[in-house]
């Protein structure tokens, strides 16, 4: 018998590993289920950093600790088990090491743009307040999980902001934006309208909402700007239908201005009428005329785990319902301030900056398709460094990654994503690695001596293990 | 020297007979990233739009050359293959055809719907199911067919100001009228032979093909194609290497069986004759597609299923060495021919042509290491399995009179699977240590690798259980045919079923009814020998 006596010695028994084995690969296994069927952000949370994954990596470090001192003192055929138990053990340090100290972000930027900070997969909350719209306080600032702990109803996430309060009561994790203009009586809510572009080749139909302590609004239709101002603005060098409120009137006057920045047209328009704008037969039908709107914005759930879904959060505040999506901000406003709520990703900011210079795509021969990536980066110090798939820059502690970019609509670049990181464990893990390998290897040399030994009919029943422990 | 040896070979070819397209074969072209045979090109858009490499005994390079020359009579031929039931209820289609023109097709209004159905799945980047996936060929097969037939799919004339190839239908002057000599050429033979139907490619027309060629090449020397490659690939195209591997296998096993399983002594040779052979044609095969693809045979599931069985077979003659014993060369050459017989039924799920790969894979150190050695370690624990098979069969029989064969496999099932392991912690690794090299982490739970990490518990969790006597002989062989339901996960069901995570260049359709059978069919095989066998009377042992 071990050295580890009863009631212990179960923790140094094969028995137990075996239990363990099987246990760990059925959880990674529904792991990998549910990252099909939801996405690997949810399967990372709530399946490979879940307490009953740590329970039994736990149960695991212990096994291999305890069966180690059940077998001392070593002989040489201990060699093999013990490389190969002290290499898993150091595989599990060394990612314990990085998932506490390492950083994985990501770090995107324009062609021609600087950067100094990385954005990693944390979320945070944050409130800022300003009474004059220009100048911020912050008043919160949290990292927040709620994939994992989501707010209910009945156990909100409370956020006190002096005589108010930010109540989170609802996560959805997979879900579609939408938003819909509706009527107010307030004041401070700015007006809206609702236009359509027609002719025999184009109709369309928008919205155009202006905030209230903003001078215009306007939307880009490609050939063609609306926009709705509060006076005149200046020729803009665009074809351009200008529609200017005049308040407590539901009559509005509009402009309409050429490429060469002359004025076409000029007029008044009512609700429910209609321009000849004279640009190819286009015609302008103003719609609606809100004098003050709100835009509500929802996020719906969606069905499926389309990756274009976005998280979003439901919180109250002032008795009224909000949505806020991943990676955007709102602005809460009240009669003497007002409050802007953020909830995105968390960012870092790196000691030095990188400037992509160029974006490079190689294509196979006579096609569109991507044969390779590179991105050419400069570096304070270094000058210009070329990182590509395969080839990654290494640069004060930080490795950078060719990951991914981002195209216009003609499908050419404009945008280039390194992924960034930094991992303390590296090298513990690559050790590990080796003496499990080795350690695996030498086990089976061993064993293989044995097996060749005359007079053995059955096989491998017993082995270095056993004979050691019995 | 080497053309000589190629024609040779070619001679024994399975094509009955070459006729009318076989000048048109050399014909290089640049098609999905690199430049091939016409031949191969011919079979590819063959293959995908009628589910077939030759149409009605006639050669894929001659009947696609007819899109483009006769287009009208095609348009109204049953080409089109569809055969997903879905999809001919969505267009209405009624009949049990599996065949319909393209002309059907073209007219039918709800194609135009379906499409438009999946183009916006695309464009919310959804995962597609079966049914979608089958929308996909459609549409894949109508483009290439209109493509071919308007010419723009036949680029055969390298630019020297681009990358890009010129079309038939951008040609120009002198190449224009050397392209209508071999239309012409083409037309001629047909007009001149007594039947249609075996009609002979006359030396005017490969003159004029060859003509041709000289010229494209003119245009571009330095971007032509190296003929070298082109002859190769021909070679491959004909000789079929693999199916002659196969069926030399099926000979060498026939002869082993006797020599082990009957003691016919004499058997022995030209058993290890046809096995040895099968093997070299085997190894020839994949030696020919990495020359032409430039890269180890493991970049798709095609490749995997070739170079699976290979390292199996090898593995066979290694443990033959050490056990001396024919079970393990019968077990070894039953997967191979299991093997390559799968690829050849199902051409569309194990899709053969080579094909460009992602940025992420250019990387032949990574590809030659990590990838290579997991797909070793499915070829061992293959081997375990197919012995597995084996030893359950001994058991059903009489576990007394089958003692010697059992305690060979047995051994050999433990040694496969150590090796197995190694090898598969070793690849898994490699994974990380190249995913840490160029994505930056060495361990993200992406599916793939985790499925290779759960293959790598479920055999370790097997060898520690030996250890303790829960495994026991019997067990084993049960645990050995259990656990390869792990490696098909890892090896195809991440992949075709879970189609999730980081590995998606290489996600694929199909097939999984049959895949799901297989293992389901040895689930039953297993729980029917284990209760015959724990319900007999215990003898001692």
């Amino acid at each position: 018998m071990g050295k580890i006596q009863p009631p212990f010695s179960f923790l140094a028994s094969v028995r137990m590993a075996v239990v363990i084995i099987l246990s760990l690969a059925t959880i990674t296994a529904i792991g990998t289920i549910t990252e099909a069927r939801m996405d690997a952000e949810v399967a990372q949370k709530l399946v490979y950093q879940s307490i009953y994954m740590y329970l039994i990596l736990g149960a695991l470090a212990v096994n291999l600790i305890s069966v180690m001192i059940d077998r001392w003192p070593w002989k040489q055929h201990h060699s093999g088990f013990v490389l190969a138990h002290i290499g898993i053990l150091l595989i599990m340090f060394g990612a314990w090491l990085t998932q506490k100290y390492g950083v994985d972000g990501t770090m995107s930027f324009g062609i021609g743009e600087e950067r100094r900070t990385v954005v990693v997969h944390d979320r945070e909350l944050n409130v800022y307040s300003s009474l004059d719209g220009s100048s911020f306080q912050s008043m919160f600032n949290g990292e927040v999980d709620f994939l994992r702990h989501p707010p209910t109803p009945e156990k909100p996430f409370i956020v006190h902001l002096g005589n108010e309060e930010l109540k989170f009561i609802q996560y959805q994790h997979f879900s579609f934006r939408e938003s819909e203009i509706v009527p107010t009586t307030n004041e401070s809510d700015g007006p809206a309208i609702r236009f359509q572009l027609e002719n025999p080749n184009v109709n369309l139909t928008q919205w155009l909402k202006r905030e209230k302590r903003r001078p215009a609004a306007e939307t880009d239709l490609g050939p063609a700007k609306v926009i709705l101002a509060q006076d005149l603005p200046a020729p803009m060098g665009r074809n351009a239908v200008i529609v200017i409120e005049k308040p407590g009137s539901e009559t509005l006057d509009y402009v309409i201005y050429n490429k060469d920045n002359s004025v076409r047209k000029s007029g008044k328009v009512k609700q429910s009428e209609t321009v000849d704008t004279g640009w190819m037969g286009m015609k302008f039908r103003l719609l609606r005329y809100l004098p003050h709107a709100r835009e509500n914005i929802k996020y719906v759930p969606s069905l499926s785990n389309s990756p274009i879904a976005t998280p979003s959060l439901k919180y109250v505040f002032n008795g009224e319902e909000y949505w806020l999506g991943l990676n955007t901000v709102m602005r809460l406003y009240l009669a003497d301030k007002m409050y802007a709520v953020s909830y995105g990703q968390r960012q870092i900011e790196l000691a030095f900056p990188l400037r992509l210079k160029a974006f490079h795509i190689g294509k196979y021969e006579g096609t569109d398709r991507a044969a390779s990536y590179a991105s050419d980066v400069e570096v304070p110090g270094r000058g210009q460094v070329n990182i590509s798939m395969n080839e990654p820059l290494q640069f004060q502690g930080f490795t950078f990654y060719q990951s991914s970019f981002e195209k216009d609509e003609r499908g050419e670049p404009v945008a280039s994503i390194l992924s960034v990181n930094q991992d303390p464990g590296r090298w513990v893990k690559y050790a590990g690695c080796v003496l499990m390998i080795f350690g695996c290897i030498a086990m089976f040399y061993f064993k293989r001596v044995k097996w060749r030994r005359p007079g053995r009919q059955h096989g491998v029943q017993l082995d270095s293990l056993k004979q050691a422990g019995s | 020297m080497i053309r000589l040896l190629l024609f040779m070979l070619s001679a024994l070819s399975l094509n009955a007979h070459a006729g009318l397209g076989t000048p048109l074969e050399r014909l290089p072209i640049q098609d999905s990233g690199r430049v091939k045979p016409f031949d191969t090109f011919a079979r590819e858009s063959l293959q995908l739009i009628y589910g077939k490499r030759s149409f009605e005994g006639r050669s894929a390079s001659e009947v696609v050359f007819t899109w483009l020359l006769i287009p009208d009579h095609w348009l109204s031929t049953p080409l089109v293959e569809v055969n997903d039931k879905g999809v001919k209820d969505a267009l209405k289609i009624t009949s049990t055809e599996k065949y319909f023109s393209p002309q059907a097709l073209f007219t039918n209004d709800r194609v135009a719907l379906i499409f438009q159905e999946l183009q916006s799945l695309r464009e919310r980047q959804e995962k597609l199911n079966p049914y979608f996936q089958a929308v996909g060929r459609l549409e894949n097969q109508l483009a290439l067919f209109q493509a071919i037939r308007a010419g723009v799919a036949l680029r055969l004339v390298p630019d020297p100001a681009t990358d890009r190839w010129k079309s038939v239908n951008e040609l120009e002057g002198d190449m224009r009228d050397s392209f209508v000599k071999v239309s012409k050429g083409f037309v001629d033979s047909i007009a001149n032979a007594p039947d249609a139907k075996t009609a002979e490619a006359s030396p005017e027309f490969a003159a004029a093909v060859s003509e041709f060629m000289d010229k494209a090449r003119a245009q571009a020397p330095d971007k032509y194609a190296d003929m070298k490659r082109i002859d190769w690939e021909e070679h491959l195209n004909h000789f079929q290497p693999f199916q002659w591997a196969w069926v030399a296998y099926v000979l060498g096993l026939i002869f082993m069986y006797f020599a082990g399983f009957m003691r016919q002594g004499w058997a022995t040779k030209p058993g290890w004759l046809f096995l040895v052979g099968g093997w070299i044609l085997h190894a020839y095969g994949m030696g020919i597609r990495m020359y032409l693809a430039g890269r180890p045979p493991v970049t798709n599931m095609y490749e995997t299923v070739v170079w699976v069985p290979f390292m199996c077979v090898f593995f066979g003659f290694v443990l033959y060495k050490v056990q001396k014993s024919k079970l393990l060369l019968v077990c070894s050459a039953t997967i191979a021919i299991f093997c390559l017989i799968l690829t050849n039924l199902a051409p569309t799920v194990l899709d053969g042509s080579i094909q460009p790969l992602e940025p992420v894979l250019r990387s032949t150190f990574w590809l030659s290491t990590h990838v290579l050695i997991i797909t070793i370690s499915y070829a061992a624990f293959f081997l375990a399995f197919g012995i597995g098979d084996v030893m359950l069969f001994y058991y059903l029989k009489d576990e007394e009179r089958y003692a010697q064969e059992i305690r060979i496999g047995t051994q050999s099932i433990y040694r496969a699977m150590q090796i197995g392991v190694v090898l598969v912690a070793t690849g898994t690794i490699l994974g990380g240590v190249w995913a840490d090299y160029s994505w930056g982490r060495f361990w993200g739970w992406d599916p793939k690798e985790t499925w290779a990490f759960i293959t790598l518990l479920g055999y370790v969790a097997v060898l520690h259980g030996r250890i303790v006597g829960w495994i026991k002989n019997f067990e084993l062989a049960v645990a050995a045919v259990l656990s390869f339901s792990l490696v098909i996960m890892a090896w195809y069901g991440v992949n075709f079923v879970l189609g999730a995570g980081l590995h998606s260049y290489g996600f694929g359709a199909g097939g999984v009814e049959y895949v799901t059978g297989f293992v389901v069919v040895h689930l039953l095989w297993v729980a029917y020998v284990s209760t015959v066998r724990y319900g007999r009377p215990k003898k001692a042992t």
